[in-house]
């Protein structure tokens, strides 16, 4: 005889028919990347529209390359260096501030916090003039500094940060530290630090994808001649027509490394997001 | 990660340490100020760096409102006449109208479509777990240039795959840009497509927190799978669902790059301004036309006026829900 | 006291951590004010569209030892809002400027961000069309802006959609279809019907560009620079002329790729071709459509659409060498290389009676002689006055509203009403 709960939690066949359909359907735009970036560029106005893959993903590739307009590899180089250095400031001034918000009492903790997740709620398109001609006056116009410096911290990174130290590090780790006489950095260092590795991960993660994909900011403030992926991306299509084999062979290459760091690390993500949301 | 607990009380710090008699005074001094000084340290560097390139150009922004701005030539203060202009201005309620149209085509059935799934993820005998979880999640790594090229394509009136397969049910071309509802539709579906899987595997982790035995007792009094869905997953998951509506409004009221790559890179948005955001808006005022800075500045404000309103009356909710 | 010390050593640390990220930052640029009479290391061209200047470019760099980068930009509706923040902030503008005529009138308005030009180059006041060149003077009198090209229209035409219409293909003939748009909107009925219903032209604001600029009155601004929208009767005739076209149209916004691809779908089979166009026409519609396409004269004669200036920003750093790379640019040998390679119409006397311009013939459009077709037709161009606003209204008003017509989103009343209220809008200033 089967137990009550395994009754309740049976899955007939109807629920993997839904499953396996939301699945294609997140999957499908995907792959329509990839077969449009695999055809020629006539094949793609066929009516009707093509369904599978073709052989054509060097030749649009080839042209990728020798875009003059969209320089791809710097394009691809500096999305790397750009991504990484954001990650990693994001994710230690992140696990910092949220040490201190989490375990360490200090005159205007609460207020200071609010403040961090009201900044959450400003358009980004706000402060674009300003910004641009801040960047412009520091010289930065064309460099990788406007499209590195301003996103080094993060509130959304600092406040899940706080909200992930307050649950899954106890006060009593902390004061055994202090009895040791450590000082707060060590013990943030020593302690904190590698206990919030599986939210780090997650954070560092979605700011990975966040700042690879970012392109309004990018766009505004870079030329052809030093872009980020996205921004090179959209100087593909520069001319007057579209070369829309050629566009989706780049963007299929442009995502692959966020798939293939999703693939590597979607275990800890997808844990790391529910682990977020369950500690609400 | 709920907002909730930012209204919650601070758990409290850790004590000082005892003060031993083996320490020395120099130490406890040190002790002392690091405890009292070093968290100031720890979050500067987020005020630092927000205050500069966040803060300013922001407050700089309102400094704009309050002026006739010409961006390549002269500004006079006038006062709030740009906030007075907004509340007259039919392009700006327009705008309004669209962007709330958007949000509710792109929140009501993208939760509705997230809570099934992680009802369906969340059977514990489901084989195949992460793959399906990853597979619903993957949308949200590709970027939104690239969603809205796809999608633009596959919404194209003459050789799209969208009019095509409708073809198949006898509904000739949709012109997706043509008119309000379809193309409020189109760009819905490219948020949707992105955000549901983020949506669903939230909700699903708010639904694993939920503890078993609940289920067990209902199914024990004859509750069905259904009854049990309405009497206990629902009004346990309404924190995070709360939570998850706050994100989507945040994102939903600033929605720019997809409208935008939608009508061509076309600011009005569509011919009557069909689709044209708040964030369009703003952006046409403020940046594509040279003389209108100061009120595209004003625009900047109301729209984060009108998120703060709306995350407050979420707020409102998330303390009702909670007593 | 330790407390400082951290603080110090904190500060170093992040000091170091944002120069480390600093070193990463390959490009940046110099702002080594040059010293008196120093030659610059190199000029940067902003331009968009397709203005030929590529060769060129490279000429001059061979002659002065100066790098030239030649920054494109597709689409003046992207353009101009980088042109707005490179001015805004005083900082970013290449050393010379390409300027349309559509928003020149609004960068006039304030001619302080702009070199006056008279000091640093020859004078030339006599060598170009006279009324091109008055337009490169700012209202207080100093001359910002030296004449590139203008946009003379002609028809560009699918030879083989013609002939299988039963149309005629040659392109006396075809010219001779339409002596007025009357004519033309016969000859696309007549398409219509022998080609089994398909889509003449492109679009209906094609046509509207066209009749706009035949009628050598003021459109959107009056003299005094009012808006005068509603009452033009340029306007009107191009509304009227283009709203009576759309049983002919493929309704296909230009630009759009449904327009970029209809080219080489033979989604229409013809359009509106000032001379710049005619190297977008052949982007458009690929190889393998070479030698299909031919060019014809524009209904009604003469009529002009584009046409640009090259400016020099204050902010440049070498105003004078600047000036001195656009004087080359347009210099008669330079513009007759620019039509050449990319299609755009000389506007220098000596250029337009050169023998290799007016010899010209176009291999991809059919062997056209389309120096010849557009140097005769320079001629009967009328300016207009443009206004300060003439491009937002033409793009963000009139457009619009015959898009809201041609789609049947709108009555013709209704859109016409739409135009109105959102010309008044769009061309305050």
């Amino acid at each position: 005889m089967i137990s009550a709960s395994q009754r309740l939690w049976r899955t007939s066949p109807l629920t993997y028919i839904a499953l396996v359909l939301a699945a294609l359907l997140s999957i499908y735009p995907f792959y329509y990347m990839v077969v449009i970036g695999t055809r020629t560029l006539d094949s793609i106005n066929d009516v009707p529209p093509p369904l599978t893959p073709g052989g054509a993903f060097g030749d649009n590739f080839d042209r990728v390359l020798a875009n003059d307009a969209a320089n791809f590899v710097t394009g691809l180089i500096n999305s790397i260096i750009v991504s990484s250095v954001v990650t990693v400031s994001v994710v230690l001034t992140g696990s910092l501030a949220g040490f201190a918000f989490a375990k360490l009492r200090f005159r205007g903790r609460n207020i200071l916090l609010l403040a961090i997740i009201v900044t959450m709620m400003i358009p980004t398109q706000m402060g674009l003039i300003p910004l641009w001609g801040m960047m412009q006056t520091l010289g930065w116009y064309d460099t990788l500094y406007a499209v590195t410096v301003p996103f080094l911290v993060s509130a959304f990174g600092v406040f899940m940060m706080r909200q992930y130290a307050s649950q899954a590090i106890s006060d009593e780790l902390i004061e055994a530290g202090r009895v040791d006489g450590a000082s707060t950095f060590r013990i943030y260092w020593n302690i904190v630090l590698p206990a919030l590795r599986p939210a780090a991960a997650v954070l560092g993660l979605l700011t990975f994808m966040e700042t690879w994909n970012s392109f309004l900011w990018p766009y505004a403030i870079l030329t052809p001649e030093n872009p980020t992926l996205q921004v090179s991306l959209s100087f593909l299509s520069y001319a007057y027509y579209t070369d829309y084999s050629q566009v989706f062979a780049a963007t299929a290459v442009g995502t692959l490394p966020l798939v293939v760091v999703f693939i590597l690390f979607g275990r800890q993500i997808i844990g790391g997001i529910m682990e977020g949301a369950v500690k609400s | 990660m709920s907002l909730s607990a930012t209204t919650a009380p601070p758990s409290p710090a850790a004590p000082p340490p005892p003060d031993a008699a083996s320490r020395r005074r120099r130490g406890y001094l040190l002790n002392h100020l690091d405890l009292k000084y070093s968290p100031y340290l720890y979050i500067a560097p987020f005020f630092l760096i927000f205050g500069s390139f966040g803060l300013y150009p922001m407050l700089r922004t309102a400094w704009m409102s309050l002026h006739d701005w010409d961006m390549i030539g002269d500004h006079s203060f006038i006062g709030i006449d740009n906030y007075t202009r907004l509340l007259s201005d039919e392009y700006f309620w327009n705008a309004l109208v669209n962007t709330f149209g958007i949000f509710a085509l792109s929140t009501i059935p993208q939760l509705l479509l997230a809570l099934f799934l992680a009802n369906l993820l969340n059977r514990t005998l489901l084989r195949a777990k992460t793959f399906f979880r990853m597979a619903i999640f993957i949308p949200n790594v590709v970027s939104v240039a690239a969603v809205a090229i796809v999608f633009g394509m596959l919404f194209q009136r003459e050789f799209g795959l969208i009019n095509w397969l409708l073809s198949f049910v006898g509904i000739d071309q949709v012109d997706w840009d043509g008119q309000r509802w379809s193309s409020w539709t189109a760009i819905a579906s490219m948020v949707n497509w992105r955000w549901t899987g983020y949506n669903t595997l939230i909700l699903l982790a708010g639904m694993q927190a939920i503890p078993k035995d609940l289920y067990e007792a209902a199914a024990i009094d004859g509750a069905g799978p259904w009854r049990q869905f309405w009497r206990i997953t629902l009004p346990m998951v309404r924190p995070t669902l709360i939570f998850v509506v706050i994100l989507s409004t945040i994102g939903g009221m600033q929605l720019f790059t997809e409208p935008l790559l939608f009508g061509n890179g076309r600011i009005l948005g569509g011919n009557q301004r069909e689709f044209q955001t708040l964030a369009m808006y703003m952006y046409e005022m403020g940046i594509e036309n040279l003389n209108s800075a100061g009120y595209g500045a004003a625009v900047a404000w109301a729209i984060f006026v009108i998120i703060v309103l709306m995350s407050l009356l979420n707020f409102v909710l998330v303390r009702r829900s909670a007593k | 006291m330790s407390l400082t010390t951290r603080r110090t050593r904190m500060a170093a640390a992040a000091l170091a951590a944002i120069t480390a990220v600093g070193g990463l930052a390959a490009c940046g640029k110099d702002d080594d004010t040059p010293a008196e009479g120093e030659k610059p290391a190199k000029l940067v061209v902003d331009t968009f569209g397709e203005m030929g200047y590529d060769e060129l470019v490279k000429q001059y760099e061979q002659q002065t030892g100066i790098k030239v980068e030649l920054r494109k930009t597709a689409q003046l509706g992207e353009y101009r809002p980088k042109l707005v923040r490179y001015l805004a902030t005083g900082k970013g503008a290449a050393d010379v400027t390409a300027l349309e005529e559509g928003i020149l009138n609004e960068f006039k308005a304030n001619p302080r961000n702009w070199a006056d030009l008279t000091p640093l180059v020859a004078d030339h006041s006599t060598e170009y069309l006279p009324w091109k060149w008055e337009l490169g003077k700012a209202p207080d009198g100093r001359l910002i802006g030296l004449p590139t090209d203008v946009g003379s229209l002609a028809v560009c035409y699918r030879k083989d959609l013609f002939e299988a219409a039963g149309l005629p293909t040659d392109r006396d003939q075809v010219s001779a279809l339409w002596p007025d748009w009357n004519g033309f909107h016969e000859a696309g009925r007549k398409y219509k019907q022998g080609s089994g219903g398909k889509a003449f032209i492109d679009s209906v604001t094609a046509v509207s560009n066209g009749v706009l600029f035949q009628q050598g009155s003021d459109l959107f601004y009056d003299k005094e620079n009012n808006i005068i929208a509603d009452t033009s009767p340029a306007v009107k005739a191009a509304w009227e002329t283009a709203t009576s076209m759309v049983d002919i149209s493929a309704k296909t916004a230009t630009w759009s790729p449904e327009w970029s691809g209809g080219f080489k779908q033979g989604t229409f089979a013809a359009t509106f071709c000032p001379s710049w166009m005619l190297g977008i026409v052949a982007d458009n519609s690929g190889e393998a459509n070479k030698g299909k396409w031919d060019v014809a004269a524009v209904p009604g004669g003469g009529g002009n659409w584009g046409g640009s200036w090259l400016a020099v920003p204050e902010q440049s750093k070498y105003p004078k060498e600047a000036a001195k790379l656009a004087e080359f640019l347009t210099n008669a040998t330079s513009q007759v290389e620019a039509f050449k390679a990319k299609g755009p119409l000389p506007t220098n006397l000596e250029a337009l009676k050169n023998e290799a311009f007016l010899s010209y013939t176009n291999e991809y459009f059919s062997g056209a002689p389309t120096g010849k077709i557009f140097g005769e037709s320079v001629s009967k161009i009328e300016p207009v006055h443009l206004g300060p606003k003439h491009q937002a209204v033409k793009e963000n008003a009139l457009e619009p509203a015959l898009r809201s017509f041609e789609n049947g989103q709108a009555s013709k009343a209704k859109a016409w009403e739409q135009f109105v209220k959102d010309a008044g809008i769009q061309g305050a200033f």
